[in-house]
């Protein structure tokens, strides 16, 4: 078991892009095709910011970004715009993940509710700037709303399912360095 | 990373140039979209077209599934429904027959005045694979593409109505943007008074009337098809009837059945036809250009 933390971190990687797999699959099913009253909440985005803020190392950015740019062009999205966005997101709070460890859910949460407000207020404006047409604002809000009511939902299934705890003060991985 | 953090010296400035990399490309594909539209979406069609069928053999049989469990719950109110479908049977009987009636006589009134119409609307039928996946983009996905012929701009119904016209087409997959989608604008007429109007999608399920000409004229419960306007669409394609919305404007609500749309019809509709020439001279093969010219002049 000398090898364990390094496949586990593999398999926490392979768990993260199968989790998001799904959650593409599931957008994308045919089950009502009328127009909807609200928005649910954008569950892939949920879920990468829970995955970078509790284990960075098993959402690499390579992934982010080519999983944001299949969403993109699938939903029928500008191809790549929230794809840089998200990506410009998630390593900020990379880099933040450190001192996001140390703080409280409710810390935690307000931190990843800026940075959703931020990613959905900034993918509106560069698209008013470069005027392309635009998805009804109502809805908009509404599901940016949900996406940050719903993200210790999200949080909490990641830690009891999904076993994507924050590493503890101190733990190290084989090669002994620090987590 | 944070694992990373021994290492930093030489790799967190690689990383950082990784991503800066990562961000650029991505923002440029947005830039080279937003300037080169047709191109990139022809490219977002080719994926679409190599990764949705792939996803096929999961997507049915869950789809299937859903829609069991949904028909499930609904089986409580099963012998409710089973009257009230009774009492409709009964007066669709009436209809039917008043129907057949009708289908006679114009039958016999299309021949005694001998008139053709347009045979040419023959369709193809696909089968919805997915949605738009988000909520503020009224689209599904057929799984017939170029190789069964289908060209953009053809007209889609389901069984009973008009539900939209093909926008995109893989080799593969079509996409077909839905009247409820906020991009789609049709041309229409409301029937028994003959008003033009363009039916305008907004995201919601009844779309409203725009342009109409004269409000008076129309009343709720109106029918309305396509106009064949603009040579867009045939003309004569039921879309539904005329409502009046909770914001007293008038809307539409559709024929189709959008709560389940399942398998589409394609219509292989042709443009019409158009007469651009004003008419010209009559003349003799023959006759030179140079005469023609002087003949002009005087008249």
């Amino acid at each position: 078991m000398v090898e364990a933390p390094t496949s586990r971190v593999w398999v926490g990687r392979l768990i993260f892009l199968a989790i998001a797999l799904v959650l593409i699959f599931a957008r994308l099913l045919p089950l009502d095709t009328r127009p909807p009253i609200w928005a649910a909440p954008d569950w892939l985005l949920a879920a990468t910011l829970a995955w970078v803020v509790r284990r960075p190392d098993y959402a690499p950015v390579f992934v982010i970004a080519g999983l944001f740019l299949l969403t993109d062009i699938l939903f029928q999205r500008p191809p790549g715009l929230v794809a840089a966005l998200v990506v410009i997101l998630t390593e900020m709070l990379r880099a933040r993940a450190l001192s996001i460890r140390d703080m409280p859910l409710a810390l935690e949460w307000g931190w990843v509710a800026t940075g959703i407000i931020g990613v959905t207020l900034l993918d509106r404006l560069v698209q008013t700037v470069v005027m392309t047409p635009q998805a009804p604002l109502g809805l908009t809000l509404i599901q940016m709303i949900m996406t940050i009511i719903f993200y210790p939902l999200v949080v909490a299934i990641a830690h009891f399912i999904f076993g994507v705890t924050r590493p503890a003060l101190g733990q190290v991985d084989n090669r002994g360095h620090r987590l | 990373m944070a694992q990373n953090r021994d290492k930093e010296d030489y790799f967190g400035p690689i990383r950082r140039l990784l991503v800066g990399l990562i961000v650029f490309a991505l923002l440029g594909v947005f830039l080279i979209w937003r300037i080169d539209s047709p191109r990139v979406e022809r490219f977002r069609l080719a994926v679409i077209d190599r990764v949705v069928p792939s996803f096929d053999w999961a997507m049915a049989p869950v789809t299937g599934l859903v829609n069991l469990v949904g028909d499930f719950q609904s089986y409580q109110q099963l012998a409710a429904q089973n009257g009230d479908l009774r009492r409709e049977l009964q007066q669709m009987k009436a209809w039917k027959e008043a129907a057949l009636q009708l289908e006679q006589e114009n039958a016999k009134l299309l021949d005694l005045n001998n008139v053709r119409l347009d045979a040419k609307l023959t369709y193809v039928t696909g089968v919805v694979m997915t949605d738009s996946g988000s909520p503020f983009r009224q689209s599904v996905l057929l799984n017939v593409g170029a190789r069964d012929g289908i060209v953009d701009g053809w007209p889609t119904m389901d069984g009973i109505g008009l539900v939209g016209r093909i926008s995109g087409v893989g080799d593969k997959t079509a996409r077909v943007i839905l009247l409820t989608d906020t991009s789609s604008r049709i041309p229409i007429t409301i029937q028994p008074s003959g008003q033009r109007a363009i039916l305008g999608g907004d995201n919601t399920l009844n779309p409203p009337i725009e342009f109409l000409e004269n409000a008076d004229l129309v009343r709720p419960g109106d029918r309305v098809v396509t106009s064949g306007d603009g040579g867009v669409f045939p003309a004569d394609l039921l879309v539904g009837q005329v409502a009046l919305g909770n914001d007293r404007r008038m809307r539409v609500r559709l024929s189709a059945d959008y709560e389940r749309l399942e398998f589409l019809r394609v219509l292989r509709s042709r443009p019409h036809e158009d007469i651009f020439d004003p008419g010209s001279l009559l003349a003799p093969q023959d006759t030179p250009a140079a005469d023609l010219a002087v003949i002009e002049a005087d008249g």
